[in-house]
């Protein structure tokens, strides 16, 4: 439950904090999208590739541990897990992709 | 995209000067309009014309010294690689894996040399536009289809669509079609993103520093096209011993 509340309490931080930039002037829609691009192109990659790295962490953990139990189908251990690395790989470079697209 | 406007490489300019007349009229032929009649040669057509010509040039001089009793060095290293492209070909397609086993070849050779050549300063590698990996993504799914339809005939290939059950056929035609679509475009995707990311990297760290650092991010530039050539073929592999596959029981 702490962990619970202090996810609470750093998005009202986030939310309160971010107040300040409605005082921009200048901009008639009030909200242009050209401005926001880098930064939400920042936050969708990063996304991206933290869940890739948690994926490929664990493919490696599992590949490690079958071979110290199996060392005899290392081969095969190892080909299975270079697939599985770059499968999960692709996805996060999906994302960079249409980041390529939108910007 | 946001990027600058691309320079040429040697070769384009050279086939700009000389061979524009026929490029444009074959263009036209088509009924496709070149925007600039001077300059219909793309960087990744010359670039992947030069490396079929290596390619070839290399396979030709690796035929002429073919021997039994006093094997060369290029020997050695071609049976290497076709021992390598045997067993994953049998591993993956599990029956009558020899006839398919070329295409894979050329796929995987190809794709190393378009990849490598990116690294020599003065080229640029054909995988880094998005057009040379969705060509070799549509061959790939032409010839897995093409390959399957072949072995089961086009009824039962398309048949296999439905699914194990055939009161699954609403629920699984549709998911069956797209996932069949999504192949080429990852494939392609996958191809293009990690060549072109590999580049875009080394130029970010070029702007920082010239020393060390840019080096290292060639190096993983090898290595990932490697890497990229090899699940390129094995994807292509298992697409086809997908489509091919007869079921155990009941033939």
């Amino acid at each position: 439950m702490k962990v619970m509340r202090m996810l609470w309490v750093m998005l009202a931080a986030l939310f309160l904090g971010s107040v300040p930039m409605f005082a921009q002037a200048g901009t008639t829609t009030g909200f242009s999208p050209r401005e926001w691009k880098p930064a939400l192109a920042g936050i969708g990659m990063a996304i991206a590739s933290g869940l890739c790295g948690l994926g490929q962490g664990r493919a490696v953990a599992s590949a490690a541990e079958a071979i110290a139990r199996n060392p005899g189908a290392t081969a095969a251990i190892r080909g299975a897990l270079i697939l599985g690395l770059v499968l999960i790989e692709s996805l996060a470079l999906y994302t960079l992709v249409i980041i390529f697209v939108v910007s | 995209m946001a990027q600058e406007p691309e320079q040429d490489v040697w070769t384009t300019i050279l086939f700009n000067k000389y061979l524009a007349g026929p490029a444009d009229a074959v263009l036209n032929a088509v009924g496709i309009k070149p925007e600039n009649p001077q300059h219909p040669w793309q960087n990744w057509l010359t670039m992947e014309i030069l490396v079929v010509a290596i390619i070839v040039v290399l396979f030709w001089f690796i035929r002429t010294r073919l021997s039994v009793e006093r094997p060369g060095k290029l020997q050695h290293i071609s049976e290497v690689f076709y021992n390598f492209f045997t067993e994953q070909t049998n591993e993956a397609v599990t029956e009558h894996g020899e006839r398919y086993m070329p295409f894979f070849g050329t796929i995987f050779i190809f794709i190393l040399f378009m990849n490598l050549i990116g690294i020599i300063p003065g080229f640029e590698s054909p995988t880094m536009t998005p057009a040379v990996p969705a060509g070799f993504a549509v061959a790939v799914f032409l010839y897995y289809n093409f390959m399957g339809m072949r072995a089961h005939g086009v009824g039962k290939y398309l048949a296999h669509f439905a699914g194990p059950m055939p009161w699954l056929a609403p629920l699984m035609i549709p998911i069956e079609i797209i996932s069949h679509l999504a192949r080429p475009l990852s494939l392609t995707i996958r191809l293009y993103a990690n060549m072109f990311a590999g580049e875009q990297v080394t130029m970010a760290f070029l702007g920082l520093t010239y020393l060390v650092i840019p080096v290292a991010f060639q190096g993983l530039h090898v290595f990932v096209s490697f890497l990229q050539a090899f699940i390129f073929m094995v994807l292509a592999m298992l697409y086809v011993g997908a489509a091919v596959a007869h079921e155990e029981e009941g033939h």
